[in-house]
């Protein structure tokens, strides 16, 4: 057999694509970084002079940051269910989860806008159960923000920690207990570890994907939680500064690039291609 | 069972487990069962619990000339898009794994970027490029943005399909001299046909809901479902956008069973 | 009556008759069929109001189709300009940025052989744009808030122990930075220049508990929500979410004026089409239908005659309202609307 096969031209159609629509204009964005509006690293250094940016881009680290631990956290018992509980269960699960991943980001954000507006449907529900006297402000700051944040990215964790629990062997727990280790020990030094893969797979691609969000904190959050993502459109809608919006650009892609590398190097990225 | 469900002491821990479930459901399902609600409202504006039940943003919705355009647009994208990321997703998840291709991986790697990297820095260098083609507020751009960002979805549930298959019955098939390409409508197609027509459903939802790339490279003639909803919630914030979203979110129910029937027929494969 | 009053005006009637056919042809009969012509403005209530009293009728008149878009966006204006094909045929805009455009060269001259920019009073009519309503911002408020009597000035506004709650403003700085001016006691003719640092301190004193709208419907809708207890918001808007139902009311008391403007961008592949939609705009009928929509003040002072007169509390020409109002100055923000966006957005965000 020949080393390399006539296959190969069924590539030639998925990577001419790719190169010409989304490599090309990619790399062109990012040129512009050093080529807009003279040759120079001039908007990199506008990026570290002007507090605005700093600033923006440190909010999206944080909120990156503040994400990624609710939603594992929210996201582990109900994977924890699928992998262990009943078939039933699990079809129930797998059904509730889908649903909304399958229902347009959009739509989910404003919805979650109204359930949390001042005297929306959690307001109400606090003050009609005396939780409390006033409504909270939920929406157009922080709260808002994580919220729907949360409520959108837990498939992206769950699927990934189901995965990696549904591979441990339920011998090894019971060998743990004939072993006399009580439950708790057992679930945190054998069962734990063992979904360590799936909850780095799912906390990275959380915290990337939060990095790069727009809709969502221009729907639900504040003056104050602007996103990367939010400031690079009015670079280029409001300022015409392709330069600028470059140089976002590709901060952004590095901060991706480099938590992907480390996942790659802790778990492998075979872990992602679902 | 579950080998941790079996022991006593860990009552308090499934009972945490559970309310942290019930939870979740009700974050995932309300915003949906909320937007069901309001779009049947009849007050004017987004207001929960509506003060009393109508037909009316329905109505409006399918006599508004804006919104029908832009379902017709929206058809009119997701088709072409789904059907071409298909075809061109299917052909190179095959040279990828069946093939002998240098470099596989990495090429692999390279058609997987567009779920990578986040969604506004794809809008703004499409929107960038075409400004100098001509393609701002056409279809054929929005075609092409859609298209490419459908590709590695279609790449990943085919590849993966192809990986669990048995290469041996193609090699079976080839040793017995049939030609490639019947190897591969006879035997290859066969198998991994529920995995492709998976990813078309997958293509052609995301299609529709795609929102950023197509809010900076539509034109107000050219103008699909997303962002006409976008639109109409920075401008309008009348109820009409809970009837789209209910009608969308119908659609992709239909879907979505569609899918799991096909994900059953070929054992429910989740990972 | 004399004789040559008499024959002055039957020859002008005469003229008149004369020239209706010419004029007919200019106002044109159904032959626009097959142009679409797009139509931008601020979205919501207003431009629905639009649609139907200067889009229906010139479809009606013309044949052709009119594709409303929006929200109207200064900045999607400018890049669309910048791209060589504007998407928009015909934009509403405000004085401020009309003057802003005008100095950019963003707009097509208005053509007066298409356009009877006579029917117009001749304080909204420029070279580039065609004024259609006069609106005002006013301060507007909850009507349960404050049982114990309303906010009345933009005092008032910044006053949050006596007037808890939320507080919103557009997110602009145009108008805002007038509105923090006057509450901090700048009287009304001494307005300008703006004294920019002083407006953003006492601005700094509601900016925690302020949300701000970009879009005028997402002003009623947080009134509407009861997000907040008072705020910026414009005349129109108060009238249109209060004849819906909401519980929400307006102070008059140092109202800001504006005049909107509709232009063509320059490059409009339809600016026949556009030109002849502005003209719609500019007869009486229409004019007072739009009023009677949303109580926007029209342009064309023959329309006032034809205005619901249980609106007029809610006009901002009202020579009551008038004489408790002042006039955005749109000379200076076109100076330095650029500067103080940028301000004003790093701003929000310390």
């Amino acid at each position: 057999m020949r080393p390399i096969d006539r296959r190969i031209w069924l590539l030639l159609p998925a990577t001419l694509l790719l190169t010409v629509a989304f490599l090309g204009p990619v790399g062109w964005l990012l040129a512009r970084a050093f080529t807009f509006p003279q040759p120079g690293f001039q908007n990199f250094e506008l990026l570290w002079q002007r507090p605005v940016y700093l600033r923006v881009m440190g909010n999206t680290l944080l909120i990156s940051a503040i994400v990624t631990p609710i939603v594992v956290l929210l996201g582990f018992p109900v994977a924890h269910m699928m992998a262990h509980g009943s078939a039933r269960l699990r079809r129930w699960l797998v059904f509730l989860v889908l649903v909304p991943f399958w229902t347009s980001l959009l739509v989910r954000s404003f919805a979650t806008a109204i359930l949390l507006q001042r005297h929306g449907v959690i307001n109400s529900f606090l003050i009609g159960f005396g939780f409390i006297d006033e409504p909270l402000p939920l929406l157009y700051n922080l709260t808002g923000l994580l919220a729907g944040c949360v409520q959108v990215l837990l498939p992206f964790v769950i699927f990934p920690l189901y995965s990696a629990m549904a591979r441990i062997d339920p011998a090894l727990m019971k060998a743990a207990a004939t072993l006399g280790a009580p439950p708790l020990r057992a679930f945190v030094r054998v069962y734990l570890p063992l979904t360590l893969p799936g909850v780095m797979t799912g906390a990275t691609l959380v915290f990337i994907s939060t990095l790069g969000y727009y809709i969502i904190p221009a729907l639900l959050g504040g003056a104050r939680q602007q996103m990367v993502a939010q400031l690079i459109q009015d670079q280029i809608a409001t300022f015409g500064n392709w330069g600028v919006a470059g140089a976002l650009s590709l901060v952004l892609l590095l901060a991706t690039g480099v938590l992907l590398a480390l996942l790659q190097l802790t778990v492998g990225l075979k872990e992602i291609a679902r | 069972m579950s080998p941790i469900a079996s022991n006593d002491g860990m009552r308090p821990w499934r009972l945490l487990r559970a309310a942290l479930c019930v939870f979740v459901a009700v974050c995932l399902l309300s915003p949906l069962v909320v937007v069901l609600i309001i779009s049947f409202s009849s007050a004017p504006f987004l207001q929960f619990p509506p003060p009393g039940l109508s037909l009316r943003w329905y109505m409006l919705l399918f006599s508004t000339p804006a919104w029908m355009n832009s379902l017709l647009v929206s058809v009119e994208l997701l088709v072409p898009s789904s059907i071409l990321a298909t075809i061109m997703g299917t052909a190179a998840a095959y040279a990828l794994v069946r093939g002998r291709v240098p470099g596989a991986p990495f090429i692999m790697a390279c058609l997987m970027l567009p779920i990578v990297v986040p969604g506004m820095i794809t809008a703004a260098a499409l929107f960038g490029v075409y400004r100098g083609l001509g393609l701002n507020g056409t279809l054929t751009g929005l075609i092409i943005g859609h298209t490419v960002l459908n590709l590695p979805y279609v790449v990943a549930t085919v590849a993966s399909a192809l990986r669990v298959q048995d290469a041996r019955l193609e090699l079976a098939a080839a040793t017995l001299g049939a030609p490639p390409w019947a190897t591969f409508r006879r035997i290859t197609l066969p198998l991994v046909l529920p995995a492709v027509l998976s990813s078309l459903l997958i293509a052609m939802i995301l299609s529709f809901d795609e929102l950023i790339v197509s809010l900076f490279v539509s034109s107000a003639r050219v103008r699909p479902v997303a962002v006409q909803m976008w639109s109409n919630l920075m401008g309008d914030f009348d109820p009409t956008i809970a009837a789209i979203a209910s009608v969308c979110f119908l659609f992709a129910f239909l879907v979505l069973l569609a899918d799991l029937a096909l994900r059953a027929g070929r054992s429910l494969r989740l990972t | 009556m004399t004789r040559s009053t008499t024959r002055r005006t039957l020859l002008a009637g005469a003229a008149a008759a004369a020239a209706s056919p010419f004029a007919a042809r200019a106002q044109g009969g159904p032959d626009l069929k097959g142009t679409t012509v797009v139509f931008a403005s601020w979205g919501g209530a207003y431009q629905d109001a639009e649609k139907v009293s200067y889009c229906e009728p010139f479809e009606k008149a013309t044949g052709a189709k009119v594709v409303q878009d929006g929200p109207m966006n200064p900045a999607k204006f400018r890049a669309m300009i910048a791209s060589g094909t504007p998407d928009w045929d015909v934009a509403d805009v405000t004085g401020g940025f009309l003057e802003v455009g005008i100095k950019d060269g963003l707009f097509e001259k208005i053509d007066t052989k298409l356009i009877t920019t006579s029917r117009i009073d001749p304080r909204f009519v420029s070279e580039y744009g065609v004024g259609c309503i006069v609106w005002s911002s006013n301060l507007g408020f909850s009507t349960t808030a404050f049982p114990n009597g309303a906010p009345k000035t933009w005092a008032d506004l910044f006053d949050l122990k006596k007037f808890p709650g939320k507080r919103t403003l557009q997110d602009s700085p145009t108008a805002s930075l007038e509105v923090a001016l006057l509450a901090d006691g700048v009287a009304a003719d001494k307005l300008y220049p703006l004294d920019v640092d002083r407006a953003f301190k006492k601005l700094d004193v509601i900016k925690e508990h302020t949300v701000f709208w970009s879009t005028n419907s997402q002003s009623q809708q947080l009134f509407v929500d009861r997000e907040v207890t008072a705020g910026v918001i414009l005349n129109g808007r108060v009238y249109d979410a209060a004849q819906k139902g909401a519980k929400i009311a307006l102070s008059w008391e140092q109202n800001i004026q504006q005049v909107d403007y509709l232009v063509v961008p320059r490059g409009s592949r339809n600016r026949d089409a556009a030109m002849r939609l502005i003209d719609t705009m500019t007869l009486a009928e229409n004019q007072a239908k739009l009023a009677n929509l949303i109580a926007y003040s029209p342009t064309n002072n023959e329309a006032f005659k034809s205005i619901d007169p249980k609106l007029e509390p809610w006009l901002c020409t009202a020579p009551e309202n008038t004489k408790r109002g002042l006039v955005l100055d749109q000379a200076y923000w076109r100076d330095n609307l650029k500067k103080l966006t940028e301000r004003w957005t790093a701003w929000k965000l310390a």
